[in-house]
């Protein structure tokens, strides 16, 4: 019988503590690690509960990244509750591994402490690890604070382990902004938590002496496309229960969880697009700029895979001017998730402008006024009706001004 | 001289194990790539020998490679010492033995790759290469004799 | 909002401080914020750790602030440091130092003219005494409670107890003294 843990209705936590609440009180049967900044008190924590009997699990000491991912994969196929968490150079490490786990349908869970990737070596956050994890068929869901990557880490274990899922899920919080800042959090009691989140009910358990299985099989040209292909399937048909999994939090912790959210969107002409807890800061600046009269929101994906391709054409349809902000080296290329942006409203009937802007790179301040500055050139192309700046710049950079390519629209 | 189907079950070797055969859709193909190796119930089936198993179909067990093979190794059991040296060697389990005695080669999953003959210790070898069409009896009936030492 | 901003050393326990605060004025039933820039900064390099506190939830995540507080808790980081950056009309500063404050405002000129709004008091000296240790983090708190006004001392103190509640009974009890001097003795 585990040990009580005494929790107040208020905490005071940050999100590297929060979410090592979230993998207590889901009661995790396992978690191999090789801990990194800034994420290692998710595991080291995690350690000292089942050091001190608050949790009966196995953490396992592991001499990698690519080890401790691999250590999660075989526990996850024996059939047990399996999570870690990991940054940077560490979640570079286990790329080739993550491939492996959604490949396999195994539902764990990893807490990504977003990271800059060297080099030059940068400790700070910024999102070129989670960008390296896009395409690896793992759900990922994006925390703006401590208390979502709280909630979110609990809602993960209910997605991952729905058997019309069964696919691995990261959920992404900024390295020292989210992980380091300690915030008001208010938890759900241990048995709210639990009851949430249900036992584990394993498929192809390799426990299962009675069916036993064969993982990781190869399949060359005549079936791997068949294979992928229904994996890919498997991670588009999620949407809806993410989206029941939501609803139920909601009723038993009152916060609201969208795949995309929205901010002051209903009658907004200027926008901007962000991922983390710069979606926070926007919002802040959005209100001022409404004070001076300039109708301006912030969506963010919660969900960045499935990327919500159907609610950021909702959300961003009837927008004038829309900014992307890229907290990744695009390594020359337009970033990533403007691409992305972009591609949804190319399908919609008034295709608004699209600028992108690279910013808060290894850990860069984004400040509310920097937001403003983005807003300020979003209206001057709303008005002029085509992209008045280089549609690629960088905010916040030291030097002369950055930026690439030039609209042909007028 | 062994039964070419020794200790051969109906599902064994059934189907030719071959690219571009039985392909199915996205839509039918197991989740995770998964294989189950048993059809029913496998609690209890760790002493029982592989004619006892119900294998399934994704288990090699039920596929043959037999058409693979150019030459085939032929088993002489009056030789043989039951080192168990082949079965050890074999990598594809195509050795039989039972109760560590050797009783001669699953025809339908052997390669015919030749490391059984090539590890086997006895004078003259208990296991000899031959060509896949060589019946069996005319095969024993070549065996070499004792190679002598030279004085 | 309130902002605060401390001035410390890697070491001297101004995250730790900062996090205590927040978790106390929590209490209170306010939103707090509490976090640091540091990140592989070594033992004695120079760090900030900030707080905001609101009645409304703080969805700002940026380092910038102008800051209602700046809290010193290294004497020498008062001379080095630029404490004054992005100040306001009304900022109060808290300084650890053994000097006086005419002393102090001498050596510092950027702080001429906001001799009302300097504070002082010798965290240094006072967390030797108490907690045996140079930990100026505890003796600031208790500084900070008097020129703030947000707290009794008493409520404060009790509060520190349960933030504190996994250490020694001996460091419990160093720390409330520390507290305690601190908040009689700033000027």
């Amino acid at each position: 019988m585990a040990e009580k843990f005494d929790l107040n209705e208020r905490e005071v936590w940050d999100g590297n503590y929060a979410a090592s609440q979230a993998m207590r009180q889901a009661k995790v049967d396992v978690m191999a690690a090789y801990p990194i900044t800034p994420s290692t008190p998710i595991v080291e924590n995690y350690g000292a509960y089942v050091a001190n009997g608050y949790i009966d699990g196995e953490f396992v000491m592991v001499e990698s990244e690519h080890a401790a991912m691999s250590a999660c994969v075989g526990a996850s196929a024996a059939g047990g509750r399996v999570a870690t968490a990991t940054s940077s150079q560490g979640f570079a490490l286990m790329v080739e591994v993550l491939y492996q786990a959604s490949g396999m349908r195994l539902p764990i869970v990893l807490n990504v402490v977003n990271r800059a990737l060297a080099s030059p070596l940068n400790v700070r956050g910024d999102h070129a690890d989670m960008y390296l994890g896009r395409d690896a068929g793992w759900i990922q869901f994006g925390a703006f604070n401590s208390q979502e990557a709280y909630d979110l880490a609990l809602c993960a274990f209910k997605v991952a382990e729905n058997h019309s899922v069964r696919l691995p899920v990261m959920i992404h919080q900024d390295g020292f902004i989210t992980s380091h800042t300690a915030q008001n959090v208010y938890p759900l009691t241990d048995e709210a938590a639990y009851n949430f989140v249900g036992d584990i009910d394993p498929v192809d358990d390799m426990l299962d002496f009675s069916r036993p299985v064969t993982y990781g099989a190869q399949t060359e040209e005549d079936w791997h496309f068949e294979h992928k292909a229904k994996q890919h399937k498997a991670i588009m048909d999620s949407v809806p229960v993410i989206e029941e999994v939501f609803a139920e939090f909601e009723k038993i912790s009152g916060r609201k969880y969208k795949r995309v959210e929205t901010y002051m969107m209903e009658d907004a002409e200027v926008a901007i697009v962000a991922l983390g807890t710069t979606v926070e800061t926007s919002r802040v600046a959005a209100m001022k700029m409404r004070e001076q009269g300039i109708k301006a929101g912030v969506v963010a994906p919660r969900v960045f895979r499935p990327f919500p391709f159907d609610l950021i054409r909702d959300a961003l349809e009837n927008v004038k001017s829309v900014a992307v902000l890229d907290r990744s080296s695009p390594g020359g290329a337009m970033g990533a998730f403007y691409n992305e942006i972009s591609a949804a409203l190319y399908t919609t009937p008034k295709r608004p402008l699209v600028t992108n802007y690279i910013y808060g790179l290894g850990g860069r301040d984004f400040a509310v006024q920097d937001a403003i500055d983005i807003y300020n050139e979003q209206k001057a192309n709303a008005d002029a009706g085509y992209i008045t700046t280089d549609i690629q710049q960088f905010s916040g950079l030291r030097g002369p001004k950055l930026g690439f390519f030039q609209t042909k629209r007028s | 001289m062994q039964d070419p189907k020794l200790c051969a079950t109906e599902k064994r070797g059934l189907h030719e194990l071959e690219a571009g055969k039985d392909l199915m859709g996205w839509d039918e193909v197991t989740q995770g790539s998964v294989l189950p190796s048993f059809e029913g119930d496998a609690s209890n089936i760790a002493h029982l020998k592989q004619e006892e198993r119900d294998y399934s179909h994704f288990n090699s067990y039920t596929a043959t490679v037999a058409s693979w093979r150019v030459q085939k190794p032929v088993f002489n059991i009056d030789v043989c010492i039951d080192c168990q040296n082949c079965w050890v060697w074999c990598p594809d389990t195509s050795i039989i033995s039972r109760d560590k005695q050797m009783l001669g080669i699953d025809y339908d999953h052997c390669k015919g790759c030749e490391v059984c003959v090539e590890v086997c210790p006895t004078n003259p070898k208990s296991l000899l290469m031959f060509s896949e069409q060589e019946d069996l009896e005319t095969a024993l009936s070549q065996w070499p004799e004792k190679k002598k030492k030279e004085k | 909002m309130i902002e605060i901003r401390w001035h410390s050393r890697a070491g001297q326990g101004a995250v730790t401080g900062a996090k205590s605060l927040g978790d106390i004025v929590a209490t209170t039933g306010k939103e707090v914020q509490a976090f640091a820039l540091y990140g592989s900064a070594k033992r004695g390099a120079a760090l900030r750790a900030y707080n905001r506190i609101d009645d409304k939830p703080i969805i700002t995540h940026e380092k910038f602030m102008y800051p209602d507080y700046v809290l010193v808790i290294d004497p020498a980081l008062a001379m080095t440091d630029d404490i004054t950056m992005n100040d306001k009309e009304t900022t109060k500063y808290i300084i650890t130092s053994h000097l006086n404050k005419e002393e102090l405002i001498k050596e510092i000129p950027a702080l001429e003219g906001k001799e009302d709004r300097v504070f002082v008091v010798d965290c240094i000296q006072i967390s030797l005494d108490t907690i045996g240790r140079s930990i100026p983090n505890a003796p600031m708190l208790g500084a900070f409670v008097k020129v703030s006004g947000m707290f009794e001392l008493d409520y404060f103190l009790e509060n520190m107890k349960r933030v504190l509640a996994k250490f020694p009974q001996k460091i419990i009890d160093g720390n409330m003294q520390a507290i305690t001097r601190a908040y009689n003795e700033v000027k």
